[in-house]
């Protein structure tokens, strides 16, 4: 990681009556090409086979740890009366949220013409999907009988003769998140075709060209398809931005629409929403700066760019904070005894460590952004970025825990500890992220090179005018 | 070029290196009346479609129907499902109830639109589309990194070949190009068939074994890779247990403490025994059944000493207690077992046992109502009948089979007609505790049948008693005329119709044996009648 921004690389500045180039240097379309390209045709450098080893072991622990609870029981894990979901439940929340930071940068900020997302929604959809495949494992296993997983569909079963209940929003939830994944794969997909074509036109390799040529669907740059490529792209945006948003609202029903005190409260969707793409943006800082460094793409994802999603963590960050207060607020002033208890509880009871870690990562950490210089810096951003995960983990920790282990009932109240394979699981879904990620950074297109291309073409066109 | 011409011609493609020049040449192509052109560019270039000329897409009308079709379905798959294939009750909510179907049918919405939207736009681009003539060029390849061509198609109305050539020369290039046929094969290699077969085949393979089994019979028990929940691991009695550290599947009582349902408050209810009376004759004995009912019960260590050296011999001595020797002798049932039984009680009267010096409760701590004889008549039906006869008689199937084998072991069970059971000598107390203890070869009922129930079989053998054996004395003054006359009709009636069955008899076989069969029917014959007093 880079302490000090290259000469000519900072265009965080703001220059009246110019816009700040979004595309550095004196780069042309060839340039974008090769750059991206190198990134997958050269040789996997040390760190990227390092990187892989680990999180490849990693994700085979997670492997194990699967099987060993499919072959002994849900007992492997510290769920236990009252606290049945515990970190399955917390590590589905956290991974589902990580995601919709992608799904921000691809979608809304397209639909609002944000141009500077074109050089980092590639990779930002991928750690959508990736997140989302993740986040996906975890109710699969926590039914208890994962092999019976698929009851979760409407089919017309011959075992049960009967019927998913669609008031639950624990069904909502089933198909909120399995059409996200869908939803975000086409539209990752899609975005990548004419980029796959680039490396099947450049790959000297007969089996490579012929793999990319498959995936890339003889896709020729006709400018009809594209005109139409376009229209089913912003299409895509138009119905992805929603569903982003509907999805950790589906979410949070899971919590809110029970009676649990601290759950059952209104404020939940927008909370979890501005939670997601807080922890969202987080990680896609976290993987990025090491990311532009390493693979050496500082032109095109610019100090501009971190500068931006530094501005979005601060803003959601700030508005994340703000749900906290209101909770308590709320919580006093709605003067129902289980509600004052269960945020008594909360920030003074037995979690209260959890609570303050999450207030420390979540509401104070964020609030460094608002020093330019902090937001520039790309290992002050990682840093806070990781605190901020950090956080984020611990919120749905705190939801989901101190809410359970203190219900109506006192008879029933428990303090929940996890076991080892609670801890494994969490940390082999990190594995299962980072192996997919990075074999992404070597098999596809990290950055979308022809969106990028087209915004290098309006800078041209801009620059020539400007010469009037 | 020259080389090209016996190939078919698909059309002329010219290259540009700029945004700005494939538009101007666009723009005089679409002029000069060509409308079978095309662009191809490495990103999307806006005002192409007005410079060449392109109709806006149909694809949002396709989405738009994909969308409601989601919508739709996603309504009435829930309503279906929810309120009429399978109506659920939840909360009180009324089985359509829409707001609650509202997040599955926007979810549905967005994936069906953006289905509509995906696979709208490779349709109608015509891709997925592996073979272009446009790839023939070698050149063309820069199309999806830095370089910007414009095509004419050959089936262009106004194609010339030449003309072509020229309005793209005179464009801003440095490269005008004939795209013609590609001379390699366009057959897929053969591998890749093989390969695709195969797959293809291996994967149907567990398909047909599922539908096989689908549609099959087997005696075998179903497999399961996993078992159902009807499948319960759970350890038998007496079975071994990893979980415990004794080894027992089984859990000894917590110290203390009394099962639910086991808390047993009236003893004389349980024993059958006058336990005021007992303490003041034999205070350890009762101690003992005080604990054997009552684990909370604490004695003072001494007794607790006793306790357990006593304890179990005094249980089965106490059933064993009034066994009679002479009642081993076989013979049949109803009849020899008063003469046996006479003996015993001689011998009883030579020294007495701790069954006859037991303060028995001589009456039946049961209400004696229709219902009790009625509960009592079902458990004898159940428990008792199967040896002693639904009579009572001993004839019961067990017996009747027995005697049949001539089983060596088997002791006959007692009539319960005979006067050493009747209550004045056979008190209903010690009539309970045989039926929960046992004797002889009978063995106790209080692990099946509830002391309740075990006092309503009581009742009901005094009943029954009574309906063999009762005198007229025990009738109403002004019902005994009737009834004798009653019974003499009866009689009667029975008379002749063994008779006739003799008269029967005779002529058919001259040689028949005496039936045991009409002999019970005449002793039985008087019962209905004294039942019913």
């Amino acid at each position: 990681m880079s302490l000090a921004i290259p000469n000519g690389l900072d265009n965080s500045v703001e220059q009246p009556g110019e816009r700040a180039p979004l595309v550095l240097g004196d780069t042309t379309y060839h340039d974008i090409t090769e750059a991206v390209c190198q990134v997958a045709e050269r040789k996997p450098s040390a760190g990227w086979v390092f990187g892989f080893l680990i999180s490849f072991a990693l994700l085979q622990w997670l492997g194990i740890c699967i099987l060993y609870l499919i072959y002994t029981g849900v007992g492997v894990w510290g769920n236990q009366s009252p606290v049945f979901w515990g970190w399955p439940i917390v590590n589905f929340v956290f991974w589902v949220g990580i995601g919709h930071a992608g799904t921000l940068i691809s979608a809304i900020l397209f639909l609002f013409r944000q141009e500077w997302r074109t050089s980092i929604n590639r990779a930002a959809e991928a750690m959508t999907i990736f997140a989302v495949a993740c986040a996906g494992t975890f109710p699969g296993i926590h039914v208890g009988r994962a092999w019976l997983a698929f009851w979760l569909a409407p089919y017309p079963s011959l075992n049960l003769w009967m019927w998913p209940q669609f008031r639950s929003p624990l069904l909502w939830d089933v198909f909120a998140v399995s059409t996200y994944g869908t939803v975000s794969l086409l539209f990752w997909y899609m975005g990548m075709v004419p980029d796959l074509a680039t490396f099947r036109d450049r790959s000297t390799n007969k089996w490579r060209r012929m793999a990319y040529g498959l995936l890339s669907l003889g896709w020729s740059g006709s400018s009809r398809h594209w005109m139409r490529y376009e229209k089913a792209y912003a299409l895509l945006a138009a119905f992805a931005a929603p569903l982003v948003l509907s999805v950790h609202t589906i979410v949070s029903f899971d919590f809110a629409v029970s009676q649990v005190p601290g759950w059952h409260t209104t404020i939940f969707p927008p909370y979890f929403v501005a939670g997601a793409i807080f922890s969202g943006f987080a990680m896609v800082l976290t993987l990025m700066i090491p990311a532009r460094t390493m693979l050496g793409l500082e032109k095109l994802i610019t100090i501009r760019h971190l500068d931006n999603m530094c501005k979005i963590i601060l803003a959601t960050g700030s508005i994340v904070g703000l749900a906290y207060g209101t909770e308590f607020f709320i919580a006093w002033y709605g003067q129902v005894q289980e509600e004052k208890f269960a945020f008594t509880n909360r920030a003074f009871g037995p979690y209260w460590w959890a609570y303050w870690t999450m207030v420390t990562c979540n509401v104070i950490s964020p609030q460094l952004f608002w020093f330019k210089k902090l937001r520039t810096t790309p290992w002050i951003i990682v840093l806070i970025c990781i605190f901020v995960n950090i956080g984020m983990w611990f919120e749905r920790f705190v939801i989901v825990v101190t809410s359970l282990s203190r219900d109506y009932l006192p008879s029933a109240w428990s303090y929940f500890t996890p076991t080892w394979v609670d801890v494994s699981m969490l940390i082999g879904s990190f594995g299962l992220f980072f192996t997919l990620f990075l074999l992404f950074c070597r098999l596809m297109p990290v950055i979308n090179m022809a969106e990028t291309k087209s915004t290098l073409a309006k800078q041209y066109h801009m620059t020539q005018h400007g010469d009037h | 070029m020259s080389e090209n011409n016996e190939k078919k011609v698909h059309g002329v493609m010219a290259e540009y290196t700029s945004v700005d020049t494939l538009l101007d040449a666009c723009r005089r192509v679409r002029d000069a009346g060509y409308e079978k052109t095309d662009a191809f560019t490495p990103f999307p270039v806006h005002g192409i479609d007005k410079a060449l000329g392109i109709k806006p897409t149909i694809l949002p009308w396709i989405v738009l129907g994909a969308g409601l079709t989601g919508t739709a379905t996603a309504l009435v798959m829930q309503v279906w499902m929810n309120a009429i294939d399978y109506p659920y009750i939840i909360s009180g909510k009324p089985f359509i109830s829409l707001p609650a179907f509202m997040p599955v049918a926007f979810e549905l919405t967005v994936l069906f639109s953006s289905f509509g939207a995906f696979f709208g736009m490779w349709a109608l681009n015509g891709l997925p589309k592996f073979s272009n003539p446009v790839f023939t060029d070698p050149r063309f390849d820069r199309v999806t990194d830095d370089r910007f061509f414009l095509y004419i198609d050959s089936k262009d109305g106004q194609f010339q070949r030449a003309d072509v050539e020229k309005i793209l020369g005179d464009t801003d290039t440095d490269y005008v190009q004939t795209v013609v046929d590609d001379d390699s094969s366009d057959k897929v290699p053969k591998p890749f068939f093989m390969i695709w077969g195969l797959v293809v085949g291996l994967s149907m393979v567990p398909l047909l074994i599922v539908l096989k089994m689908r549609v099959s019979h087997s005696s075998q028990p179903r497999f399961h890779v996993f078992y159902d929940m009807d499948f319960s691991p759970a350890k038998g009695a007496q079975q071994y247990s990893t979980l415990f550290r004794d080894g027992r599947s089984m859990r000894p009582d917590v110290p203390g403490t009394v099962a639910r349902g086991e808390m047993q408050a009236d003893l004389d209810f349980m024993t059958g025994i006058d336990m005021d009376a007992l303490s003041m004759i034999d205070q350890p004995r009762a101690e003992r059944l005080v604990r054997k009912f009552n684990p909370l019960y604490v004695a003072d260590a001494q007794a607790e000493q006793e306790a357990t050296a006593e304890a179990e011999p005094q249980q089965a001595g106490s059933g064993d207690g009034d066994e009679p020797g002479g009642e081993t002798t076989s013979g049949d049932a109803a009849a020899d077992s008063p003469a046996t039984d006479s003996d015993a009680n001689e011998k009883a009267e030579a020294e007495p046992s701790v069954m006859d010096t037991t303060p028995w409760l001589g009456k039946n701590p049961l209400v004696l109502t229709e219902e009790v004889l009625e509960n009592g008549r079902k458990n004898f039906g159940i428990y008792c009948s199967v040896c002693h006869g639904m009579n009572g008689y001993g004839n019961g199937l067990v017996n009747v089979r027995a005697q049949k084998i001539l089983a060596q072991t088997w002791v006959p069970p007692s009539s319960l007609h005979q006067d050493t059971l009747y209550a004045d000598k056979y008190p209903d107390g010690k009539l309970f505790s045989t039926i929960s203890n046992g004797i002889r070869k009978m063995p106790g009922y209080s692990g099946q049948i509830k002391a309740r129930d075990r006092w309503a079989i009581v009742a009901y053998v005094r009943a029954l008693q009574l309906s063999q054996n009762a005198s007229i004395d025990q009738i109403d003054e002004g019902q005994r005329e009737s009834l004798l006359q009653e019974q003499a009709a009866v009689k009667k009636t029975i008379m002749e119709q063994a008779e006739a069955e003799a008269a029967k008899a005779k002529t058919k076989t001259s040689e028949s044996e005496d039936d045991a069969a009409p002999e019970p029917e005449k002793d039985s014959a008087p019962a209905p009648e004294k039942d019913s007093a």
